[in-house]
């Protein structure tokens, strides 16, 4: 007779545990190996098959960023607080980029796992994040390339740089929050995914990726902040451009939207998770 | 010790029935309450639609139940549609890690069985090898050796046994065999009723949702098999179930098959003689009465062949006392496979069936004539001499 470890579950009708937070985060701590193979699976067969391969992470967005300064720069005069254009693009394209990448994959995942969905069982939140996952290390190939593209315009790199953690954390669940909403609404009503990317472009235009935050109007402030990746650029520009601690106001707009979206979220993808399989 | 504690269980789905109509409700499972011991094997068994797989959602967590708790003791694996959660493109090994995890499997874990694994499956040679240019008898091989090393307590069996070939069949038992006396709770759902009575230590039947009978699986496959044997009887016959009120005036005892010196057999070839005899206990005369055999697929659901006394020809009266009705058929159709055999005796022109019996007999069919299509079909040939027209040969 195996030795086993008593573990006993409950299957409940899904309302009843609704907010059940620390029994699903024990259980998706105990997929860790699953999030785990199914990331660097998405990150390896991402780029299977092509001939440019994992440097597509990186030309993304500077081929953006090419266009930007050709448009904006050239054409339309954009302010860019002193910094070359390029790189204040390029600090704005690079988390633009994780955010839409991250979110229109995401939104997809439930759905293109139909099959899996309906025959075993694990935490689904899995599926979306092993995207945003993927999504994070192009972001930080990126990164990467950032610091390349600093010494070529002769932007000292300095102490400053270590706030980009805790925003890149905050970015990322920010991303998080928003990928757990579109994927499990995506399940229920496809529409998410066809509007997907049109939202996207709307964050964008809604955020100082072409033109600097101090163009927006004092008044319009406070709801403008209330998109995070908003206050989160900022942030990305004051730490790298002008090697400063990031703006506080921004940021905390920016950490208060993601901090009670992030739960509610989660939330919500559980409470759909129960009937997933039978909608799907 | 319970692992597995269904207490009023139901499952509603909302269904839409076409584009104007509302939702309407569905529910696939009613108020299913069950309990299955530590190191038990339980059988479900039922029709399509019964809500067999339903269940076996709700334990695995596919979906939510919509009423009742389920109670488990211990990890839960569900052994079904192996091969789940490969990518194409992926090797044998990338994929073997990639779905042992999607099945709940620790890297760590993997690692440790892995030879096991892929000794099982039986590619060793191919591991490396994407599975896409697998044949799709590796691919089923290698899904089934992943979830066969899962390493649970409980285990979810969906019928999987039907994979692979014959060989690779019976690896499949004897590993199933090997997780039972190791102590693992099995929970078991089929439509082969020999590989439940097999391997279950109980049996229960759902119908529409509900669980109508449970217990040893002797008695509830007979249950079943009386469910479905009566209305494929009625719907052929067109006569109803005997009432079990009357006492009925003639018995079924027994069927037993015959080779033709006479002796018992319990299997035949396809193309070889068969004796069958319907051994009954006659209380009350029965005039016009008929006796009738039929040859059911192993889950009871496909008739395969009748002997009846009304087909034969002829008068039959039954008289008080034991007797018994043999049928002989120079050549028996059917194809190499497992029968189950149940027989009945009614009257001419009579709604009612007298009795009818539907057993544990088996007729094993071994390949004999060697036979292509559904069965073989008695004949004999000649040649025909016909006048040579020219152009035309004669047959040689």
């Amino acid at each position: 007779m195996a030795v086993r470890a008593e573990a006993v579950t409950i299957i409940r009708p899904a309302g009843s545990a609704w907010s059940n937070f620390a029994v699903h985060l024990r259980e998706l701590a105990d997929y860790g190996d699953l999030l785990r193979t199914l990331s660097v699976h998405r990150i390896s067969v991402r780029y299977r098959q092509t001939v440019l391969g994992v440097v597509w992470a990186v030309l993304q967005p500077l081929l953006m960023m090419a266009i930007f300064v050709g448009v904006f720069s050239y054409l339309a005069r954009m302010p860019s607080e002193g910094s070359p254009y390029a790189l204040f693009a390029y600090t704005a394209l690079l988390p633009w980029t994780f955010f839409s990448t991250a979110v229109t994959n995401a939104t997809g995942s439930l759905v293109n796992h139909t099959q899996l969905i309906t025959k075993v069982y694990f935490p689904r939140e899995i599926l979306p994040v092993t995207y945003v996952i993927a999504s994070l290390f192009d972001f930080l190939l990126g990164l990467v390339a950032l610091i390349g593209l600093m010494m070529w315009f002769n932007v000292p790199v300095t102490a400053a740089s270590w706030h980009l953690v805790p925003v890149v954390a905050l970015l990322t669940a920010w991303i998080l929050a928003v990928a757990l909403l579109s994927s499990a609404a995506q399940v229920r009503w496809r529409d998410i995914g066809v509007a997907m990317p049109l939202l996207v472009q709307i964050v964008m235009f809604a955020s100082p990726v072409i033109y600097p935050l101090g163009l927006v109007p004092a008044a319009w402030r406070p709801w403008y902040l209330l998109n995070p990746i908003a206050g989160i650029i900022n942030s990305f520009r004051d730490i790298l451009l002008r090697g400063v601690q990031p703006e506080p106001l921004p940021l905390l707009y920016a950490a208060i939207v993601t901090a009670c979206t992030l739960p509610v979220a989660y939330a919500i993808f559980k409470r759909a998770e129960a009937t997933m399989a039978d909608v799907v | 010790m319970i692992d597995i504690a269904f207490d009023r269980v139901s499952k509603r789905y909302r269904i839409r029935q076409s584009q104007h109509a509302g939702m309407k409700d569905f529910w696939a499972v009613r108020e299913v309450s069950f309990e299955v011991g530590r190191g038990e094997t339980f059988g479900l068994i039922g029709h399509n639609g019964a809500g067999k797989s339903t269940l076996l959602k709700l334990l695995s967590r596919i979906t939510s139940p919509t009423q009742g708790e389920i109670r488990l003791n211990g990890k839960i694996a569900a052994l079904i549609e192996v091969g789940s959660g490969f990518h194409p493109e992926l090797s044998g090994r990338d994929n073997i890690y990639l779905s042992g995890s999607i099945l709940g499997m620790k890297r760590r874990e993997i690692a440790a069985k892995f030879d096991k694994i892929v000794d099982f499956s039986g590619v060793s040679e191919f591991i490396d090898t994407p599975v896409k240019w697998y044949s799709s008898g590796m691919y089923v091989r290698l899904g089934f050796a992943i979830a066969a090393h899962l390493d649970a307590d409980i285990l979810l069996v969906d019928e999987v046994l039907a994979v692979g070939d014959a060989q690779f069949q019976v690896q499949c038992q004897e590993r199933l065999a090997e997780l039972r006396r190791n102590g693992t709770t099995m929970l078991f759902i089929s439509h082969d009723l020999v590989s439940i009575e097999k391997l279950c230590d109980r049996v229960g039947l759902m119908q529409r949702g509900q669980l109508i009978a449970s217990g040893a699986p002797h008695e509830v496959i007979e249950d079943y098999e009386r469910v479905t044997a009566t209305s494929h009887v009625a719907a052929m016959a067109d006569v109803s179930p005997p009432t079990p009120e009357a006492a009925p005036a003639a018995e079924i005892e027994t069927i037993t098959f015959h080779g033709v010196e006479g002796g018992e057999i319990l299997g035949t070839r396809t193309g070889a003689p068969l004796i069958a005899r319907v051994h009954y206990n006659v209380t009350a005369p029965v005039t016009d009465a008929i006796v009738e055999v039929f040859y059911y697929s192993r889950d009871g659901s496909v008739l395969h062949c009748q002997h009846s006394t009304a087909l034969a020809g002829g008068q039959l009266t039954l008289v008080p006392g034991r007797g018994a009705i043999e049928f002989s058929s120079p050549e028996i159709g059917l194809q190499p496979g497992t029968y189950s055999i149940g027989a009945t005796i009614r009257q001419h022109n009579s709604p009612a069936t007298i009795d009818w019996h539907y057993g544990r007999t088996l007729l094993y069919v071994e390949p004999g004539k060697s036979v292509r299509g559904y069965f073989f079909t008695p004949h004999d040939w000649r040649v025909v001499e016909k006048h040579a027209h020219a152009g035309e040969r004669p047959h040689a």
